[in-house]
């Protein structure tokens, strides 16, 4: 506290300290990135392989979008645990759509609208229902699974037109497609979060809700809003899940992502309690993870071992943030 | 003197950041009295008694129990020297049972070592029984009435077989009928010896339970006397002090339009049957004692909460005020009280906070002009003298009066005709004060309505064109600002006068 002070009333002389103590705060995970990444490359030559940087890329991606839609949920207060059901449920209605239709749009349209959708009853719940948003969002997790599950008869779904397999296995350039969708998703959320008021008022209401409320800001449709926002990027991440192998599984897909992408938020330094956080914290998040996947993998660890070290780098992550 | 006090305070002198709190305060409460300690707001009563209670250390000055000199360095000690403290606020567990709460620390327990549950009931049904209060003791908290809680509260005081208990406000949740109990057994425990320090507004119980006073006023002991009948005007008077009336602020402009008309506003258990109405230019003053429902009454009016009924006219127009988004249509501003709470939000920088009401002024299709918004804040930076070097800065590194006036720049930005101020210089030293005021006498006279809601009688007299004093839901008294004093206000506020004069 007294640094800060130190720092913003007199930046003409700010102490050694204070300066380190004020870049480790605000830039952590990006320094927290740097090691992990020099570390990798020291450890394997081949993790600086071209194609294995892009081949990480391809592997956040999808998680990746998620994420930056979890990180709009947890800034303003809440969660959304529903995010890998609702990718299966929106996979497989979309898929019946584009088989049934014949349309690639109509396919792509269909699981926009099934996520938005799912995001906008979460939203009801949460803003309207006073639901607190990991009951909501856990009701809807399971609900939206159970559904997928119906709907394809616990099995898979597979497309039946062609050209649709190209949304994630084209490039354009170096990058695999999905990655450019990644990235334009997390430029289009920065403007979002930064330079619209419902960014701003995101932020407020995970601030402080009260006061948010009585600077007469209608808190109820900004809840609405955000989980509708994160529901439609679930939608367009359940395009590139099923487009990659042209099939969705309504019992597998999307499993655990939810634990993922809350991973990546928190480790990307956003507070679990709302009002703080960066997007671009939740891009390295997200990358620090691929990282560590691909390192173990290239090392052979056991894929039973994975999810210990993630576990561990999460905890270790909140651990060092936790000095405010 | 022939027997020694059971306490006795010595000299205490206390400040908080350079700023005195206490001085030179003496205090001797003897064996078996019941003593009040008298004050306004911000007295140094609460002090004083944190001090007693080992909360607080004195700067200087010392603490004798029965003679002998104790430091009170914690609460413990405070209470291994039989001193107990019954807070306002009520600190009860509601999720556990009666006797969990009563007995939560001291817990009894058998040779086992478990919980001895009987033997922890029986006591506390004996010792609520002699309250007259006949509950189950496996009762949970939580689906007990306040007044329930309060008694719960004073009866832990009594299970620890205390020499001196001190009592804030207990008596502000109890019915009538309770509060006659709990005098009686005040009495009883006088009767058996043990002291009894009591904190309280409201004159008239303090009179019939009282033996003795003490009077603070700024920080400073006014006078210790014994309580004889009728001399509560003086009292008061002592309170209140003389030389506090500082030089009036108001000045007489001509009002314009009605902007705000409110009839038979009520809302069940918070407010009831509220007329009034401000015009354009006019500064209404609302003032009254914790509890008065003045709050409660203005976040109604503002739409944030929603259960009331009446009629609410805005420059003569009926509206339906159904969220705090509707009120800033209708072209109502609010800076609420407890600025930390309910008006600032930290995490965000000075600058948007400033706009957050108001972002329409600040877009260009559809996206925030940071350039606007930072232009905006210097020219309130500097019309409203806000110190700070970098807006960008989160606002919760400013000082409380910075921070007020970022708010207050809020609503000027949001330009709206009606601002509500709920205790607007609650926290802030006097130089701000005097700004802040000063820039809500500046915004009378360019014709916004104005409505101040204060819990401090003198900063209502000081700008106030009407005053307005509530109790209990109530509007008791409506005065013109400059016939009446605190004196007066004091008597409505406090219940001792109902109904006054009618003025407007």
């Amino acid at each position: 506290m007294d640094n800060i002070n130190t720092k913003e009333y007199s930046p003409e002389s700010p102490s050694m300290k204070s300066r380190l103590s004020w870049l480790w705060s605000e830039y952590s995970v990006i320094i927290a990135f740097i090691i992990i990444f020099i570390a990798a490359s020291v450890m394997n030559p081949r993790f600086l392989d071209i194609n294995n940087q892009l081949n990480i890329l391809m592997q956040v991606s999808i998680i990746g979008i998620i994420a930056l839609g979890m990180t709009v949920v947890m800034l303003s207060g809440g969660i959304d645990l529903s995010v890998g059901s609702v990718l299966a449920l929106a996979g497989v209605i979309s898929v019946l759509a584009l088989n049934a239709s014949g349309s690639i749009l109509i396919g792509v349209f269909t699981a926009l609208l099934v996520g938005a959708f799912a995001g906008f009853l979460n939203g009801l719940m949460v803003a309207k229902g006073r639901i607190a948003s990991f009951i909501a969002t856990l009701g809807m997790m399971a609900a939206a699974r159970s559904i997928a599950l119906y709907i394809a008869e616990g099995g898979s779904v597979s497309g039946e037109v062609s050209g649709f397999t190209a949304i994630a296995n084209n490039n354009v350039w170096i990058f695999d497609l999905p990655v450019l969708i990644f990235f334009a998703m997390a430029v289009l959320i920065y403007i979002v979060m930064h330079k619209t008021r419902f960014g701003r008022y995101v932020y407020a209401l995970g601030s402080n809700e009260k006061a948010a409320m009585l600077s007469a800001i209608r808190v109820d449709r900004i809840k609405i809003g955000v989980y509708t926002l994160i529901g439609t990027l679930v939608g367009v991440a359940a395009v590139i899940e099923t487009s990659r192998l042209n099939s969705i599984s309504s019992s597998s897909s999307g499993a655990q992502y939810e634990l993922d992408a809350i991973a990546a938020v928190i480790i990307g330094g956003t507070r679990m309690t709302g009002g703080r956080g960066k997007i671009i914290g939740t891009i390295f998040g997200i990358l620090i993870l691929g990282i560590l996947n691909n390192m173990m993998n290239l090392m052979n660890v056991s894929p039973h071992l994975q999810g210990f070290v993630k576990g561990l780098i999460i905890i270790i992550a909140v651990v060092f943030q936790k000095r405010e | 003197m022939t027997s020694q006090p059971f306490v006795a305070m010595n000299q205490i002198d206390k400040s908080f950041n350079g700023v005195p709190v206490l001085k030179n305060v003496t205090l001797e409460v003897e064996k078996g009295e019941i003593h009040a300690l008298l004050g306004e707001n911000g007295a140094g009563k609460s002090t004083l008694m944190n001090i007693l209670g080992g909360i607080h250390q004195p700067d200087s000055g010392q603490v004798f129990i029965e003679g002998k000199q104790v430091t009170m360095a914690n609460p413990h000690i405070s209470q291994a020297h039989g001193i107990s403290f019954i807070h306002q606020e009520l600190n009860m567990v509601n999720d556990l049972k009666v006797y969990e709460n009563m007995f939560l620390g001291s817990e009894i327990r058998n040779k086992a070592g478990f919980l001895n549950v009987e033997e922890m009931c029986r006591q506390t049904r004996e010792i609520l029984a002699e309250l007259g209060v006949f509950l189950n003791p496996k009762e949970y908290v939580r689906n007990l009435a306040t007044s329930y809680k309060q008694l719960i509260e004073i009866s832990k005081a009594l299970l620890h077989k205390s020499q001196l208990i001190i009592m804030d406000e207990p008596t502000t949740s109890l019915a009538e009928h309770e509060v006659g109990r709990l005098f009686e057994l005040m009495r009883n425990l006088k009767k058996s010896g043990v002291s009894i320090i009591y904190i309280s507004h409201k004159l008239k119980e303090i009179q019939a339970v009282c033996d003795r006073y003490t009077v603070l006023r700024d920080g400073q002991l006014v006078k210790t006397d014994s309580m004889q009948a009728g001399n509560l005007e003086e009292i008061t008077k002592l309170m209140v002090g003389k030389a506090i009336s500082q030089e009036r602020f108001v000045h007489g402009h001509e009002f314009g339009d009605m902007a705000l008309e409110v009839e038979r506003l009520s809302s069940p258990g918070l407010f009831q049957d509220i007329d009034f109405t401000v015009r354009k230019g006019q500064i209404v003053g609302f003032t009254g004692l914790a509890g008065d429902g003045r709050t409660e009454l203005f976040e109604s009016l503002f739409g944030y909460r929603k259960k009331y009924t009446g009629i609410i006219k805005v420059k003569g127009k009926a509206m339906k005020i159904t969220h705090p988004r509707t009120a800033l249509q209708a072209g109502m501003g609010y800076v609420p009280k407890d600025r930390k709470e309910n008006a600032i939000i930290k995490d965000l920088s000075v600058v948007h906070n400033m706009s957050l009401s108001s972002m329409g002024n600040f877009e260009r299709w559809g996206f925030i002009q940071d350039k606007r918004e930072l232009e905006k804040f210097s020219s309130y930076k500097k019309a409203l003298n806000i110190k700070v070097a970098n807006p960008r800065i989160t606002i919760d590194k400013l000082s409380g009066g910075n921070q007020q006036k970022v708010i207050i720049a809020k609503w000027l930005e949001a330009d709206t005709d009606i601002l509500i101020f709920d205790n607007p210089t609650q926290g802030i030293d006097v130089g701000a004060k005097q700004e802040i005021y000063q820039e809500i006498l500046e915004l009378a006279k360019l014709g916004k309505a104005i409505i101040i809601l204060s819990s401090e009688a003198p900063e209502v007299l000081r700008i106030c064109h009407v005053i307005n004093v509530m109790y209990h839901g109530e509007i008791t008294a409506r005065f013109i600002g400059d016939e009446t004093n605190e004196e007066e206000i004091m008597h409505y506020a406090t219940g001792a006068k109902r109904e006054g004069e009618h003025i407007g």
